[in-house]
Parts: structure tokens; C-alpha cells; sequence
């Protein structure tokens, strides 16, 4: 399976996905106007990464502001990581924040209350 | 045609203590240059960056919300949108309108007043119930209720009650337009 790399622009994150580490990088503000085209493919990156492969996922996450539709793609991101958590596979979120902003903790707080699996905020 | 009066416009600017004032076609590309100089703007002011957030993600889901409608309705003249940062009494307020059906402008107004009657604990657990409940969903039966969720968004920033309202403009359009203090 092909890795995944999509720069970002003012209004998209960086996206990095290594299938051999098994790790999705994400990094910057999320807004764009039509976000389920531009996940798109970060999406299917990630259920294929679950279902054809059986080693751990890690996401690690520098996101600061997302927009209504990024935060639907991301709930729907977790949403399938927590499925395949539940049956037993290794997944994790690590969500990086300047300790100087703490609505992107509060925002990483919200996702992570709904999610069972190793979810760390980490202020740096 | 007269030169216009931009002394005139400026006293109405400075009285409305309006930071940023745009009036036109909104482009996708329009309001990433805008919410550009708004950020610069907010750092500038030394504001602390929790609530440099909040004004920015206000501004962007206002005209946001005005690009999906104008796309949606088809409505001609719906992508005219204005748009007002301003600072009053150590707050700032986003306000945003444009014209669209009235029965869309009623609607709208009548959510906004619903949402208006939650405290933050309601509004956080309704926004969470919706989310859930759009959970990997195909994308045609989200745009149903998208609006919706950044609606709720808002109202859980605004540190008061958004204010909403319609001025009908003929029997078929109204201009509604949507105001949010951070």
C-alpha cells in the first residue's frame, strides 16, 4: 500500500501516512470549504490501513483550528479507529498544542472523551 | 456619479468601532485572505490565542455558511455577503449577512432563538448527539443538518445569546443576517 503525502495550503493541514511505521501525521489549521473531498484520501488511507493491515495505528496530531466539516472528518476517523480498538487492535492518538492556547486542548478533550483507546493531549 | 463620501463612511466605521469591513461576492479565496488579515490583525493585538481563535473560527463559519448557502439555494445575489469584525467594551463581535428566502431566513431565525434558550451544558450535549448521530454517514445526508452543527458551534463560543434576524426585502427574499460576541 502506497504511503500518503498532501502538502498543506492556508486553510489544509500537512498530511504525512507511513504504511511501514503505520503512523498518520497531521499538522496546521483545517477549514476548507469542502473537507470530505480534500480527507478523501487520508480517509481511505485509513481504513485500508486497518483493515489489510494488523499492526498498530498511531495518529499524530498538530492540529489547531478545525471547521465544522474537519471536525465531522476527524470524529469519523476516530469513530473507525475505536471500532477496530474495540476488537482488539493496538490504535492511538497523540494531539500536540501550545500550551499558550488552550482552546486546542479543549477541542482534543472533546474528541477524546469519545474515544476508548490510548488518546494523549500533549503541551509543548 | 458623485465621488463618494468616505469621510462620511469612516466616522460610521470609527463610531461602530468596525475593525474590518467587507461588502461583495464572497470567493473561497476571499475569505482566506481576509481570515489572513484577521489573524494578523488579532496577534497584532496581543489578544490571547484562545480567543484570537474564537473570533477567527466565528469569521470563518459565518461566511462559510454563506458560500454552502449560496451554493445550495441557488439563490441569485445569496453569495453577496457582508461581513463586520468589530471591538466594543472589550469584546469582540462577528456579524455577517446576506440574502436568502425568507422561509430559509425564518427557519434560521427560529433555531438561532431555540439554540438562544440552552445553557453550554445543553448545547454540548445536543452537538454531540448530532455528531453521533451523522457518524460515517454518506455526505448527501449530512448537508442536511451541516449548517446545523456549526450553528450549535457558534453558539457554544459566543459569550452571549447570538442575535439573528430577517428584514424582508420583497415577498421572496429577505436580507438575514447573524451577529456573535466573543
Amino acid at each position: 500500500m502506497k504511503d500518503l503525502k498532501i502538502d498543506g495550503t492556508v486553510s489544509s493541514p500537512n498530511v504525512r501516512a507511513s504504511w511501514q511505521e503505520g503512523t498518520l501525521y497531521m499538522e496546521g489549521d483545517s477549514y476548507p470549504e469542502n473537507s470530505y473531498e480534500l480527507y478523501a484520501d487520508v480517509v481511505a488511507w485509513v481504513s485500508q490501513y486497518l483493515a489489510q493491515s494488523t499492526a498498530p495505528l498511531n495518529l499524530e496530531l498538530s492540529l489547531l483550528y478545525l471547521n465544522t466539516s474537519s471536525i465531522k472528518v476527524m470524529m469519523d476517523i476516530f469513530d473507525e479507529m475505536e471500532e477496530f480498538f474495540q476488537q482488539g487492535r493496538k490504535v492511538s492518538v497523540n494531539w500536540y498544542f501550545d500550551e499558550d492556547n488552550e482552546r486546542v486542548a479543549e477541542l482534543a478533550e472533546e474528541f477524546k472523551e469519545d474515544c476508548h483507546f490510548p488518546f494523549e493531549i500533549i503541551g509543548k | 456619479m458623485p465621488a463618494p463620501n468616505l469621510y462620511d463612511l469612516r466616522e460610521r466605521f470609527e463610531k461602530d468601532r468596525i475593525l474590518l469591513c467587507f461588502n461583495g461576492p464572497i470567493s473561497r479565496s476571499l475569505i482566506e485572505e481576509i481570515g489572513n488579515a484577521l489573524k494578523n490583525y488579532l496577534k497584532s493585538e496581543q489578544m490571547s490565542p484562545a480567543c484570537a481563535l474564537d473570533v477567527f473560527a466565528a469569521y470563518i463559519e459565518l461566511t462559510q455558511n454563506i458560500r454552502h448557502y449560496a451554493a445550495s439555494s441557488q439563490l441569485s445575489g445569496a453569495e453577496v455577503a457582508t461581513v463586520i469584525v468589530s471591538y466594543d467594551e472589550g469584546c469582540y463581535r462577528v456579524s455577517a449577512g446576506n440574502i436568502v428566502k425568507v422561509e430559509d431566513g425564518q427557519a434560521l431565525v427560529e433555531r438561532i432563538d431555540a439554540l438562544s434558550t440552552l445553557d453550554k451544558t445543553e448545547l454540548k450535549a445536543l452537538y454531540k448527539a448530532l455528531y453521533k448521530a451523522q457518524l460515517r454517514k454518506p455526505r448527501d445526508e449530512n448537508a442536511v443538518t451541516g449548517a446545523g452543527l456549526g450553528l450549535i458551534d457558534m453558539a457554544r463560543k459566543s459569550s452571549k445569546p447570538m442575535e439573528a434576524n430577517v428584514q424582508m426585502i420583497d415577498d421572496d427574499t429577505a436580507y438575514f443576517s447573524l451577529s456573535i460576541e466573543i
